[in-house]
Parts: C-alpha cells; sequence; structure tokens
C-alpha cells in the first residue's frame, strides 16, 4: 500500500552537489522543499573525523561512501553483440552515497567549461569543415554560453571555497594563470594550494619547453576561508587522505557544509534520508510530473510524495535510471539513432608516464586533492591546431601527487617482482622517488555509447537495472598517441633515473581499475526537443515541471572535470526557478 | 607617592586597553579555528566548544570525544600551554586529533590567546 504524503512544492531526488544548492536556493525563496536521499546523514564529526577517516581499508578497499552496488548497480558492455553483466563491486567509476554524494569524497577539480564546448560542433566545423567530425560523432552545440554562466560559475567557486590563480581577467591574461580560460569577472577565493615538489619538478620543464603550467584549481582550501553564505573552511592540512575520503579538516568544499546546513536551518525545508525513490509520477496527459513515488529503506514502507516541482539531483547514472523507469522522454536506440533518453554516454580517458628519481623524497603522503600543476595548451588552447593528429577535443597534462595512499600506492620500476622479498625492497627503495605525468581527455559520444534498460538484470526493489554499453574510439586512441608523445618529451627533459614512457594503443573499456567517476550523459541539453532532453535550464522538455541537473545533461565530456559545470548549472537553473519559472510555470525561453 | 600611584594607574590602563585591542586582534585570528570550534558553551562540532578554555584541564568538555593523548597529557590550558600547543599541536601533545599544523606567528599566537582569555 502506498501512502499518500502531503502536496510539497518542491521535491529533490538526492542530497549532493546539485540537490543541496537547489535545496538552499528554493527554501530560502519560500517555497516548502523536501529533499529525499537514500544514503544515510553524515557529518564531519562524526563520519569524517581524525583518527579514524585515514583509513584505507574501510574507505578504498571496502568503499564505504560508495553507492551500495548490492542493492543496485549497472550491467555494462562494450558493443552491442556482447551480453551485459552486472558490476558487482564497483571499479572504474566510484559514485557517492549519503548526504553529500559524491562531493564527500571528490578531489575538488573545479573547472569553467567555455563556448569550445558549448558550441562544440559549430566551433569545428567552423574551422576544420564538416567533414572533419566522424559520422558516428554525436556532438551538439548545446544552447547555452559561457557569458550567460560566468557569474554562476563565481559564485559555485566562491560557495566551494576553490583555491587557484586566475589566467585571464576581463580579457586580460594573468601571469601564472591559465592564458586559455575563458575571462573570469574576478580572480578564484583562494590563492593557490603549496606546490610539492613533484609538481614543481613538472612545473619547471614544462616552462623550458615553451609550454603553460599552472596550478589545479581545487576546492581545497589553501587557508582558512568563510564563503559568501557564511560557512567556514579550515586550511588544507595536505593530509594525503583526499580523494575517498571525507574531510577531516573542513577544507574540502561539499555540500554537506556549505548549502545543506543552510537548507536545514529553513522550516520550509525537510530533509528524508534512507528514502529510496523509484519513480517520477505523471499525471494522465503524460506532460506534467505529479511527485515521486519513494521507499522507506528502514521500515520498507511506500510512499507518494506529490510535488508542484521535481528536481532530479541523484548521481548521473541514476537520473538516467529514474528517467528510464518513469518512462519519460523516449528511449534513445542505437541501431537506428532515434530516441533520446540514454543517449551520449560519455567518459574519460588519458594517458601516462611513471618517473623514478633515485635519491629524491617526494614524501607522496603529504598532498591534497588539487596538489598538481597542470597545463592546457592541448585543450582549451583553440590555437592547437588539430587538423594534424585529427581528433575532435584533446588532453590536459598534469603532475603532482594527489592522494598517494600509503598502503595502495607502490611505484616500483619495471622488472620488478610482484611480491616477495625482492618487490619489499624495491618498494621500500623507489617509494619516495616516483611520480607520474599524465593526460586527461574528455570521451567525445558515438552513437553506440549508450544507456537502456537492462532485459535480464534487477535491482534490490525489483526493477530493471540500468545497462551501459561503452568503448573507446579511434578519436579517443588519436588523443592518446598525441598526448604519449608530449608526456614523453616532458619526462625525458626531467631525466629521471628511470622512465616508464606513456603510450597509447587501441583498448577496449574495462569496469576495473579505478580511472574516474566522470560519467555525461544520458539526458542531454539542446536546442530542441528533437535533439535533447532538457533545455539550457536543464529543465525537460517533456514535463515542463521536471528539471534534471547534473553531468547527465552534458551532450559530451571534457578534459576538464565536471563539478564546475555542474555546480555553476545549479545555480542557473535555480535561479531560472525563483525568478522565472515560479512566477509563471511552463517551458522556460 | 601621588605621582607614583598615578603612574601604576596609567600603566594599569595603558595593559588593559592593549589586552583589549589585542583580544580584538585575536578574534581575527580565531576565523582560523573557527570552522572547526564554537565558542558557545557546550557546541562541539569537529572540535570542542572554547567556551571557558582558559584555566581549564585539557580534555575536560564534557560530550567532546578525545584523543587518549590529549586527554592523558595532564595539560592545563594557560598562556604558556596555550601557546606552545597552537604553535605546534603535534609537538605539544603528539597523537592529538587536531588536524592544524600550527600558527608559526608568535604575535598572532599572543592575540588569539588574549581573545580565548574573554571566553569566559
Amino acid at each position: 500500500m502506498v501512502t499518500k504524503l502531503k502536496q510539497a512544492d518542491v521535491v529533490i531526488v538526492g542530497m549532493g552537489w546539485t540537490g543541496g544548492i537547489l535545496a538552499k536556493e528554493l527554501a530560502e525563496a519560500g517555497l516548502k522543499v523536501v529533499a529525499l536521499e537514500r544514503g544515510d546523514m553524515r557529518t564531519a564529526q562524526n563520519d569524517y573525523a581524525l583518527p579514524n577517516i585515514r583509513d584505507e581499508l574501510r574507505y578504498v578497499i571496502r568503499q564505504e561512501l560508495m553507492q551500495n552496488a548490492s542493492r543496485d548497480t549497472l550491467t555494462a558492455r562494450n558493443n552491442l553483440s556482447q551480453e551485459a553483466l552486472p558490476i558487482r563491486r564497483l571499479g572504474s567509476f566510484l559514485p557517492g552515497e549519503g548526504v553529500g554524494g559524491s562531493a564527500i569524497h571528490w578531489s575538488g577539480g573545479t573547472w569553467r567549461w567555455t563556448d569550445m564546448e558549448f558550441k562544440i560542433r559549430s566551433m569545428y566545423e567552423e574551422r576544420y569543415g564538416k567533414k572533419f567530425i566522424p559520422a558516428d560523432m554525436t556532438i551538439q552545440d548545446w544552447g547555452i554560453t559561457y557569458a550567460e554562466l560566468e557569474p554562476y560559475y563565481d559564485k559555485f567557486e566562491a560557495i566551494a571555497g576553490v583555491s587557484g590563480k586566475a589566467g585571464n581577467i576581463k580579457g586580460s591574461i594573468q601571469n601564472g594563470g591559465n592564458p586559455f580560460e575563458g575571462p573570469r569577472s574576478r580572480d578564484y577565493p583562494l590563492p593557490p594550494l603549496k606546490n610539492i615538489l613533484s609538481s614543481k619538478l613538472f612545473e619547471g620543464a614544462a616552462k623550458d619547453l615553451g609550454y603553460h603550467p599552472f596550478p589545479r584549481p581545487a576546492a581545497n582550501a589553501s587557508k582558512a576561508y568563510t564563503n559568501p553564505d557564511g560557512s567556514h573552511f579550515g586550511a588544507c592540512q595536505y593530509c594525503g587522505y583526499c580523494q575517498r575520503f571525507g574531510c577531516e579538516a573542513n577544507a574540502k568544499g561539499g555540500p554537506q557544509m556549505t548549502v545543506i546546513p543552510i537548507a536545514m536551518s529553513k522550516p520550509n525545508f525537510e530533509l528524508r534520508t534512507q528514502s529510496w525513490v523509484t519513480k517520477v509520477l505523471k499525471d494522465a496527459s503524460g506532460k506534467k510530473a505529479t511527485g515521486v513515488l519513494y521507499t522507506n529503506l528502514v521500515t520498507g514502507e511506500e510512499y507518494e510524495q506529490p510535488a508542484s516541482i521535481v528536481l532530479l539531483c541523484a548521481f548521473a547514472f541514476n537520473n538516467v535510471h529514474l528517467m528510464l523507469l518513469s518512462g519519460i522522454g523516449k528511449p534513445y536506440d542505437p541501431v537506428s539513432g532515434k530516441g533520446i533518453i540514454g543517449k551520449n554516454y560519455a567518459y574519460d580517458t588519458g594517458v601516462g608516464s611513471t618517473l623514478f628519481f633515485e635519491g629524491n623524497s617526494f614524501n607522496p603522503f603529504i598532498s591534497a586533492g588539487g596538489t598538481n600543476i597542470v597545463m592546457d595548451d592541448f585543450y582549451g588552447n583553440w590555437d592547437f591546431d588539430r587538423s594534424g593528429p585529427g581528433f575532435v577535443g584533446g588532453y590536459i597534462v598534469s603532475a603532482g601527487h594527489n592522494t598517494a595512499l600509503p598502503i595502495g600506492y607502490r611505484p616500483t620500476p619495471p622488472g620488478t617482482p610482484r611480491w616477495g622479498k625482492e618487490w619489499k625492497a624495491a618498494t621500500a627503495k623507489w617509494y619516495q622517488t616516483s611520480m607520474a605525468i599524465t593526460t586527461r581527455s574528455g570521451v567525445l559520444p558515438h552513437r553506440h555509447n549508450y544507456y537502456e534498460l537492462d532485459s535480464t538484470y534487477k535491482n534490490a526493489f525489483g526493477q530493471p537495472l540500468m545497462r551501459l554499453t561503452f568503448d573507446y574510439q579511434e578519436n579517443e586512441l588519436k588523443m592518446g598517441m598525441h598526448g604519449a608523445e608530449i608526456v614523453n618529451r616532458i619526462s625525458q627533459h626531467l631525466n629521471p633515473t628511470h622512465l616508464v614512457k606513456a603510450s597509447s594503443a587501441k583498448r577496449s573499456w574495462n569496469v576495473v581499475p579505478y580511472q574516474s567517476t566522470h560519467s555525461t550523459g544520458g539526458t542531454i541539453m539542446g536546442t530542441s526537443p528533437a535533439n535533447s532532453a532538457v533545455n539550457k535550464y536543464q529543465q525537460s522538455w517533456d514535463c515542463t515541471n521536471l528539471f534534471i541537473l547534473g553531468a547527465n545533461v552534458f551532450p559530451h565530456n571534457s578534459a576538464y572535470q565536471p563539478t564546475g559545470l555542474v555546480g555553476a548549472l545549479a545555480y542557473w537553473t535555480a535561479d531560472a526557478i525563483k525568478n522565472h519559472y515560479v512566477k509563471n510555470p511552463g517551458l522556460l525561453a | 607617592m601621588p605621582y607614583l600611584r598615578s603612574l601604576f594607574v596609567l600603566v594599569t590602563l595603558f595593559s588593559h586597553a592593549a589586552f583589549a585591542q589585542g583580544a580584538t586582534l585575536g578574534k581575527e585570528k580565531y576565523q582560523d579555528c573557527v570552522s572547526c570550534h564554537s565558542i558557545k558553551p557546550g557546541e562541539n562540532l569537529l572540535g570542542p566548544s572554547l567556551f571557558g578554555v582558559y584555566g581549564r584541564k585539557a580534555g575536560a568538555v564534557e560530550g567532546y570525544r578525545y584523543s587518549n593523548a590529549l586527554k592523558k597529557s595532564g595539560i592545563t590550558w594557560n598562556e604558556d600551554s596555550l601557546n606552545r600547543y597552537i604553535a605546534d599541536p603535534q609537538g605539544l601533545i603528539p597523537g592529538g586529533r587536531m588536524p592544524y599544523s600550527g600558527m608559526p606567528d608568535a604575535q598572532g599566537r599572543k592575540t588569539l590567546i588574549a581573545y580565548l582569555m574573554t571566553l569566559q
């Protein structure tokens, strides 16, 4: 039996960055907001404090902050001819679960995606001709501009406590920042993090070779900070337990320490944890969402939460899954290329070298999520001519240590045995001496990379799992080959004792090992219902009182990490709802 | 004697003023601590409340889970111990739970301690 609850103005599914931002903004606007989170309430004092948080067994091996794959997971395969199997243990990507979402365990990388992304098809066609873009590469313009988003990037960076160095303030290029970034209205709220030895070495070599290295912008507070909402940050302690861990010093920006507590202080906001949403409900016309159906995970009871506005703010996978389970929009068909929901899944990829310097002491256990130096000469740099290497996109290059785990991080030179006395001697000898230089590329969408409902496997609620079909294509191989050459040139310039060179080969994606959690697409943004699931306000074309937030609206992936854009779009959508939609419900134009 | 007395009054007044000024500057220094330490009595966040910290025995705030190292330190928080602790927390109490690498600026510590002394 389903218990029907009292009507709310807004129901939010998921309490990470996007859910937290919308909860605060809409509760402050006076709307009655109910948020449903499938995981637990966790706080810094109870869950992320010293000494318990520094536990590789709990948080890396047992994945305590991640989605529970025994309840719900994806099935995966590389292509249409394979049988997809469930990912029973998370590997390649690690979606978070619980209040704060993946922003509890992220590294904090915060970038601004520019018009190079939002106008990708028109810019490439104009410069390189229509034939340059492979026929199966389903990239499209997004219908939004950098200029529209700039104030919202600025807002998110200020709220999340981002440390960095501007490279372009109002069109004026700044020394030491990224000269290829979009024009910013002002510098980052906090100065860059400390530059650690491995980053310094890379920075020097990159400069020698004529590139433009700069500190990676990251939501790791380089000093104590109070954001414009009055939320307090401690200074990053470079403890080395950043990615996959909660922050012991309140230094890593996240919604659980900023927007969520503010929302929770409002009487018109209610957060229900252990609440698993199974479906978005629609009215008879199918054009309006009426609320959501959810299960209380403690009691097993089912509830209907009616609401005037429904916001999907779960992890990218789960937003798309809910759309497919709810039958909103037309599912994508990879054979005909028709349909929208599930289309344009994209991920990321990269290549890297490992360098060993006999006698060096990198102290790799001292690092933050953002203690990296990075260069954008082969991505944000539109002057970089792609016609020779023949790829769309490109890559950033970075170096430095970031969560080099004391137990898990065991670099040894090639030829070292994998176990036993000799391995022990080698790991003791080389632990301090190793660093890596890596590239990161966004995967470009391909017509055969997509999500759909699985026909065999079901989750704990008896609902079909979501099936992911994904593999790397020629474009990724080309980016990898070009990137490997540049990485090797920089690595050789540093003249290490041993060098394991970067290389690129045609390979298939695998669900292990961990690579990154940056999955995009599935409910993509575009200029019309014919090419997209949402408009530029992340508003569903099918049900205009339904908004789908997060990286699932990105029509392609970038070399930049997604969260800066996810946060900016959340503030942009919050403003559109508060200032326009509430006064005049309907399709926002 | 009248002269001496007035000098004494003057000196006391001056040090009061200096103390007050130090406490004001120290409140700014407290921004380094504020994300984990409340100044409200009984409000424990990532760290224990700093209300009444001056003159208190280390590890004495009710309801806060201290490290064994801090509980067994035998320290009472006075100007000297606070100064040493804020300068280098792990140096004074190895194994303590506070994730703070220390405030190297001696004048800053002095003003911060002046501020902490007002939290009574």
